[in-house]
């Protein structure tokens, strides 16, 4: 019940935020997804981009996990001089 | 010091339309950042900042780097190139080495139940019948970007909007970074984003 007194009306009144603004929020979002990026005319619920949303983000620390693993395995057999060269190349 | 449990009263604060900034635990305002002044994480320049720096990171350390340490690193620097502009990226540069891994590796599968009556007393009764599977989409969203446990709903998807370009950006450059480097062996196949 304390949580309840917590509330106050100016928060309410001075915070507010309209249905257009989060819907515009989540097109935005859908946009970034492929799995359902492409079903622009299809009404897709907020619900399913937060799924869609969360996936993809898993699927992306998954493979930023691969590539580190890949990137220590090639750092152990590079030296000094290789590394210095990459970044000469990558500086191009 | 963060706290395990779960805030019903905070979650129903941060999605309700009514009311959406966070008054349970804090007070102060969430001000809205400049949607222009973010990163634009698909530029060359970003692209090519970020691999140089990594590469920066990487070769200050002498040891044989662990897979761990190179996935803190890329996580670090991604945080820099962002310039502390998102949630995210403050958060990652606030914690210490390796501590937002452990986190993300945490798992949260127990859900506490409750009546859709019980938690959405003073909403329409059209927003009570869809936002309780909204809502714990969201605090799963939540845990997977660093620092935005207990945000408000907006602010959530703009973080989340920021985050997914963050980590294709940085997946790019690793992968070109990978490509450079020498092996004597043929390199894995790369996984394909759907």
């Amino acid at each position: 019940m304390s949580s309840r007194r917590s509330r106050s009306r100016q928060t309410s009144s001075s915070r507010n935020i309209t249905d257009d603004q989060i819907n515009d929020l989540v097109s935005k979002l859908q946009q970034l997804l492929p799995e359902i990026r492409d079903r622009r005319s299809d009404k897709v619920s907020a619900s399913k981009v937060l799924q869609e949303t969360c996936n993809y983000i898993r699927s992306l620390h998954r493979e930023v996990d691969d590539l580190s693993e890949r990137l220590s395995e090639l750092l152990a057999t590079t030296d000094t001089a290789q590394a210095a060269i990459i970044r000469n190349l990558l500086m191009q | 010091m963060e706290s395990l449990s779960f805030s019903l009263h905070s979650n129903l604060h941060s999605l309700t339309l009514l009311q959406h900034s966070n008054q349970n635990k804090k007070r102060r305002k969430i001000t809205h950042q400049n949607s222009l002044a973010l990163t634009p994480w698909t530029s060359h320049t970003q692209h090519r900042l970020y691999s140089s720096n990594l590469l920066l990171a990487l070769r200050r350390n002498s040891n044989p780097t662990a897979s761990l340490q190179v996935r803190a690193a890329a996580d670090r620097v991604l945080a820099a190139t962002a310039k502390g502009r998102t949630r995210w990226s403050r958060a990652i540069l606030a914690n210490p080495f390796g501590r937002w891994r452990k986190q993300r590796q945490r798992h949260h599968k127990k859900v506490k139940n409750c009546s859709a009556n019980k938690c959405m007393k003073k909403t329409t009764p059209d927003i009570r019948r869809r936002l309780p599977a909204v809502q714990k989409k969201a605090r799963v969203l939540g845990k997977l970007i660093p620092g935005c446990r207990k945000v408000s709903f907006p602010k959530l998807l703009e973080e989340a909007g920021d985050y997914i370009s963050a980590l294709e950006m940085q997946v790019r450059a690793m992968k070109a970074l990978a490509d450079l480097l020498p092996t004597g062996a043929p390199p894995p196949d790369p996984i394909g984003l759907s």
